[in-house]
């Protein structure tokens, strides 16, 4: 991507994400036959919760929030700006760890748990986008997004199975069910962001919004830069994406391992075999 | 002004001793018929996250200290409900020796929904009522109208401390309530 398409994307991240769970409320409330929320409505959250009066637990906890925010912006700018894949993924991991540690941080239950769901979250759809990123480069022999955007082959025809492994894995990382136990609301009432209110909820909030950005941007790669296809994976996926969280009810941390991580890996060998049978053939 | 609160109110749902007849309307309305996020209403279990606090039931003696914790926990602006007959007043419960005859007389209470259970129609519209209460207000601290202790402010907030004091010296503070004598 060029510096001048880079730098306006990286400032619109946030709102584009936006409108993104703005979307996503609006479609699955339309698939339980309601009207649902207006589609700016996490826009309207956001700017109610900077006008909260704020309570925070200790300086250094929302401080926690803030770079989590930063680091998870800066690994969607560094995407952008046509970084090594690798470095994405661990700025973004980074990231993770920065909201883990601000949830140990505080003496609440519920808190703590949420921390220690995130991790074994992590645990579960870090790997796949490592593997991920290993493919494309067997295959494209880069990692650097501007080498697999700029074949002739999109990645969603050469690793078919690599990219079901990572529809497998986003549930995980967009905190949808089945896989929402990061979150849980009825659980434990949003995990790490139990004790964050006001502004630094919003700041939470914000990252949400660039999640979904950097799952997107991910999904782009596999695409190739051909943008009828792009648009084919993201309506196909948003829509999957929605119709499974609202079909499907939570599962435990345990089980979230057992299903996900023996079928994600079984996806992944398959597409190695296949891969490595063509070359043999050819 | 709070301007933005009244397109984004986050319920905070709390039951002080109801029959549950009110928390199975209040969660009719969170359902697909009524719809309330169409208002964008999001039913949060964290106070410290809400702008609106429901509360149904009576107020028993257990729940007392838990609803006065809940009110002090939410940051302004907020806006409290009363949902049903037994929180607005005391409902048949009014003047037993386990109850508190209502919500108001620990905590200031915005808008009544009686009924017995109010029904979704009825919590929608007190709902809705209270958003242009909730617009009228700011972030200036409120407080309960009673505390088992003294209320002390600590750097800005309620010091909740003071809320561990005694049971005697409730019962001393509340001749005023209770049994209509």
């Amino acid at each position: 991507m060029s510096y001048w398409i880079a730098f306006p994307a990286i400032i619109a991240a946030p709102v584009l994400g936006g409108l993104l769970h703005g979307a996503d409320r609006v479609i699955r409330a339309r698939m339980q036959s309601r009207k649902g929320p207006p589609l700016l409505q996490p826009f309207l959250d956001l700017l109610k919760l900077l006008e909260k009066r704020q309570f925070i637990v200790h300086s250094y906890h929302a401080l926690l929030a803030l770079a989590h925010m930063i680091v998870l912006w800066v690994s969607i700018g560094m995407l952008f700006f046509n970084s090594d894949l690798l470095m994405v993924i661990y700025f973004h991991l980074l990231a993770t760890l920065l909201l883990v540690v601000a949830g140990y941080s505080v003496r609440s239950v519920f808190s703590n748990m949420g921390a220690t769901r995130e991790l074994v979250a992590s645990l579960t759809y870090e790997p796949v986008f490592v593997l991920c990123v290993i493919a494309l480069f067997t295959q494209y022999g880069t990692f650097q997004p501007a080498g697999i955007l700029t074949s002739a082959n999109p990645p969603l025809y050469t690793l078919p199975f690599i990219f079901f492994a990572l529809l497998i894995a986003l549930p995980v990382k967009l905190k949808k069910s089945p896989f929402d136990i990061s979150e849980a609301h009825q659980e434990i009432i949003g995990g790490v962001e139990i004790e964050f209110s006001g502004f630094y909820k919003g700041v939470l909030l914000v990252s949400k919004w660039l999640d979904y950005v950097y799952v997107y941007s991910f999904l782009y790669l596999f695409s190739g830069g051909q943008l009828g296809l792009a648009l084919a994976i993201f309506v196909g996926v948003f829509v999957l994406l929605a119709a499974v969280d609202n079909a499907t009810a939570r599962v435990t941390y345990g089980e979230m391992n057992r299903i996900t991580l023996p079928l994600v890996i079984i996806l992944v060998v398959i597409n190695y075999v296949v891969l490595s049978i063509q070359r043999v053939a050819i | 002004m709070s301007r933005h609160s009244v397109r984004s109110p986050w319920l905070l749902h709390f039951n002080a001793g109801s029959c549950n007849g009110c928390d199975v309307e209040i969660l009719a309305c969170l359902a697909p018929k009524y719809d309330i996020e169409r208002f964008g209403i999001v039913n949060t279990g964290n106070p410290i996250q809400a702008d609106i606090l429901l509360i149904t039931g009576p107020i028993t003696k257990r729940a007392r200290e838990r609803v006065v914790e809940l009110y002090v926990q939410m940051p302004e602006p907020k806006v409290v409900i009363a949902v049903g007959a037994c929180a607005c007043t005391g409902g048949v419960f009014r003047g037993m020796y386990n109850v508190e005859n209502g919500v108001d007389s620990f905590i200031p209470v915005d808008v009544y929904i009686p009924g017995c259970s109010a029904h979704p129609e009825q919590i929608i519209d007190g709902v809705v009522k209270s958003l242009g209460i909730l617009a009228g207000k700011n972030k200036e601290m409120e407080f309960p109208t009673q505390l088992r202790g003294p209320v002390t402010i600590d750097r800005g907030q309620v010091d909740r401390r003071g809320l561990a004091g005694s049971v005697a010296s409730l019962e001393k503070g509340c001749t005023n309530r209770g049994t209509e004598n």
